[in-house]
């Protein structure tokens, strides 16, 4: 990618502007481009490093009837269109490239709401949805370039808790473009990229609510303020390897005055690799993780979960966790997704599976080490048409709960039966019905149903695996 | 995805590589991660030896393709991405750009060609869009390929851009991209004499795939069974096409590959004379280099040429007029209507 000197960005703007008078004359609508000249070099092939005329040639026809498709009579010429005026910009930006100056560089900036709004008969123990009608959670966000060297975004996440809208700033990040070697950096506040899963937003998943492992260990979709630095290799396969370090303040947010003071408490790292078997198969897999400083305080425990009909709280359906539910000093995550799809037209048909698994030790700076917290989920979704999908999830809850200065076991199994119809990717009304069982000194929900509708403006979000 | 050149163990690369240091220069090439099979093949008749990655294939839908890995990887060696823009890709290619950590396919830089940039499109619909309108592109209909004259002039500029990021074999590429412009002018002589009697036939099609080359050949479609695209059509408003087309006699009811053909066998069956559904492929069957077994459309050129045999064939079929001219709507009796 060579390209010539710095020249003046005067000379080649002149020579553009004669370019702007025949694009703007043009008509906003229907005629469509004749072929070039065949024979002979076309005004703007002279040479591979003059700047000089790099004016392509007219990409619109001027009217008269070069046209052999017998389109309507072309209307005479009016204000140029956003056609028009988008192909005269691309036009100056050909003819400026030579001299290093970039027009339009960077990404445009886009907007995007999504509401979603759900309707729960019981709220889910460490469920994130309250009983009754609310808003889960719903976003607007904004992304886009900031000059060439930088992505910008921000995203500002609601969601109704005890029928009181809590807002928070969930994402505020810039991140890097041009770094080479496949380094990417990003700063601000961000979703943790310790597992795919984490990095999605809530009302684009699958189920009504995250999964267990999530919503117990990373208060469902753990983002914080810090910085990442991602790696992608240049191999066949792919592989993406990241290294993240944060204050931590989301995922425990109150600490003990001891380790209430790190700054950077919190370091992930992870390790994802995934590809294709032939047209139909495709799978992605990522370990991670995380190391993290700050001790949550007992009171923090206590507004988690209750402890149990005899301690005489009645906490029942009040799981709700602002941060994690269960912390300690170092997490591992291993995820797994496949999909399968005839043909590969995940559009019309698509089997998902998705699988997680979670371990959580050094649960206070004195335990021992045997003492974890674990968690797993499977899940399996079938598109079945275009707007039509079905999914049963099963997850699993093993957690050690401290009291005073000893721990007891705690226990949660849940099921999950899913229905979605989703007739664009905007929007989606998902029926789903919860079970909680086999639940030790965790108070379940025994059932729930669960209807919400998600609906998107502006800028889709785009489809991660 | 598709990979167009098989790929030599790592270490026997390396080997090589190191060989040819020390012996005569290695050609400059590129690595061309292409979105679409039309840029593909485009690519592929500029520059031969480029080591081209497809996005997608003809029987996938490429407006609900997902940023799955193995794209994010192919993305990563890539010197030159080329895809069509206009939104087509909006739904993966910046997911894609932003895992890949690839400088030089970021939007703005040279290594990112969208060839919606190089060419007017039909159907612009700027402003608001609900999200009950389906997958709109304010931009336009981004499906130019399906226009010979259009895709000529993105053949154009993608050997400028090529030129541009290889100065040393721009002549080469020069000289290929004028033979192909020559090659293209002859071939758009023939399909247009081709489809001369194609002129104002009925169709019915199913989304706005193919909405330049009826622009092309000058035909107007009489209706389309999914007008809210990526939604797929309702029951009610099937009823409403087959109203409105069983007076009109469709010549044959258009559909791309990828498509489910349900809706169109219905209305197929449902209409007097059942008109054949036609599955075409909007794009490039085959990817070169591979072994795979090409389909109907191997390159550009046999894609067009199957499209128009294929309308010319549905035309010649029509059971009330074997001289191939067509009968005016009112004349003909609706056979079989209650």
């Amino acid at each position: 990618m060579n390209r010539a000197g710095r020249r003046p960005v005067l000379l080649p703007a002149l020579m553009a502007l004669p370019l702007m008078a025949p694009l703007a004359a043009a008509p906003a609508g229907s005629a469509p481009v004749p072929p070039p000249p065949v024979a002979g070099a076309l005004p703007h092939e002279t040479g591979t490093t003059a700047v000089a005329p790099l004016a392509p040639a007219p990409m619109v026809a001027p009217s008269a009837g070069a046209t052999s498709t017998g389109a309507a009579p072309v209307p005479p010429p009016s204000a140029p269109s956003p056609n028009t005026i988008r192909l005269a910009q691309r036009a100056f930006s050909d003819a400026t490239a030579a001299s290093g100056y970039r027009m339009n560089a960077g990404s445009p900036w886009q907007l995007g709401l999504v509401l979603d709004v759900g309707a729960t008969s019981r709220e889910l123990a460490l469920g994130m949805r309250q009983q009754g009608l609310g808003l889960g959670h719903s976003d607007i966000s904004a992304q886009g370039g900031l000059g060439r060297h930088l992505d910008a975004r921000i995203t500002l996440a609601a969601h109704h808790h005890h029928d009181e809208l809590e807002a928070h700033l969930e994402e505020l990040w810039v991140q890097s473009r041009l770094l080479p070697h496949g380094l990417s950096l990003r700063l601000g506040r961000m979703a943790s990229g310790l597992s795919p899963l984490n990095e999605q937003h809530p009302h684009a998943d699958d189920f009504a609510e995250r999964p267990l492992a999530w919503r117990a260990f990373l208060g469902g979709h753990w983002f914080d303020d810090g910085l990442r630095l991602g790696w992608t290799a240049p191999t066949r396969h792919y592989v993406q390897a990241g290294m993240e370090v944060f204050r931590g303040r989301q995922l425990i947010q109150s600490a003990t005055p001891a380790t209430g003071h790190h700054r950077a408490a919190t370091g992930v790292l992870w390790l994802r690799s995934g590809g294709d078997l032939g047209m139909a198969h495709s799978w992605q897999a990522s370990v991670g993780w995380l190391y993290n400083r700050r001790v949550a305080t007992e009171d923090a425990h206590h507004h988690h979960h209750g402890h149990g009909a005899d301690d005489g709280h009645d906490h029942a359906g009040h799981l709700h966790a602002h941060g994690a539910a269960f912390s300690g000093r170092r997490l591992w995550l291993a995820e797994i997704n496949w999909k399968w799809a005839p043909e590969g037209n995940n559009h019309r048909q698509q089997l998902r599976l998705h699988g997680a698994w979670v371990r959580v030790t050094g649960l206070t700076p004195a335990t021992p080490r045997r003492e974890h917290h674990d968690a797993g989920v499977l899940s399996l979704v079938w598109r079945f048409r275009p707007d039509g999908e079905v999914g049963v999830r099963h997850e699993r809850l093993q957690v050690q709960m401290p009291h005073n200065d000893h721990f007891h076991p705690g226990r949660l199994r849940e099921t999950a039966l899913m229905l979605a119809w989703k007739p664009s990717h905007r929007q989606a009304l998902r029926l789903q019905f919860s079970r909680q069982h086999d639940a030790v000194s965790i108070v379940p929900t025994h059932r729930s149903v669960m209807l919400h509708y998600v609906i998107g403006f502006g800028a889709h979000e785009a489809h991660a695996f | 995805m598709k990979r167009m050149r098989s790929d030599p163990p790592r270490r026997l690369r390396a080997a090589l590589l190191s060989l040819l240091l020390f012996s005569s220069p290695v050609q400059a090439t590129l690595t061309v991660f292409a979105c679409e099979p039309e840029w593909a093949d485009l690519v592929h008749r500029l520059l031969p030896d480029a080591r081209i990655d497809v996005a997608t294939h003809a029987r996938q839908d490429p407006h609900h393709i997902e940023a799955r890995p193995s794209l994010i990887a192919a993305l990563r060696r890539a010197d030159l991405a080329v895809c069509t823009g206009a939104s087509l890709e909006s739904g993966w290619l910046p997911m894609l750009q932003q895992r890949a950590a690839n400088p030089r396919v970021q939007t703005g830089e040279p290594g990112l060609f969208l060839a919606a940039d190089h060419v007017q499109l039909i159907d612009a619909q700027p402003g608001f869009i609900s999200p009950f309108a389906g997958d709109v592109h304010p931009e336009g209909n981004p499906h130019l390929h399906l226009d010979p004259e259009r895709l000529a002039r993105v053949g154009q500029a993608l050997s400028s851009r090529l030129k541009q990021l290889l100065p040393e074999r721009a002549d080469e590429i020069a000289a290929r991209h004028d033979d192909w412009q020559r090659q293209w002018a002859e071939r758009m002589r023939q399909w247009r004499a081709q489809a001369a009697p194609l002129r104002a036939m009925p169709v019915v099609v199913q989304h706005g795939t193919f909405a330049y080359l009826w622009r092309w050949i000058g035909v107007t479609p009489l209706a389309d069974l999914e007008p809210r695209p990526g939604i797929p059509p309702a029951p009610r408003h099937l009823q409403a096409v087959l109203d409105r087309t069983r007076a009109a006699a469709p010549v044959a009811i258009v559909t791309a590959l990828h498509q489910d053909p349900q809706p169109a066998r219905w209305l197929a069956r449902q209409l007097p004379g059942q008109p054949p559904v036609l599955r075409l492929p909007a794009t490039v069957t085959g990817v070169p280099g591979s072994q795979d077994d090409p389909g109907p459309a191997p390159d550009l050129d046999r894609l067009f040429s199957h499209l128009l045999t294929a309308l010319v064939e549905a035309h010649a079929r029509q059971p009330s007029n074997p001289d191939g001219k067509r009968p005016e709507p009112a004349d003909t009796p609706p056979a079989g209507a209650p």
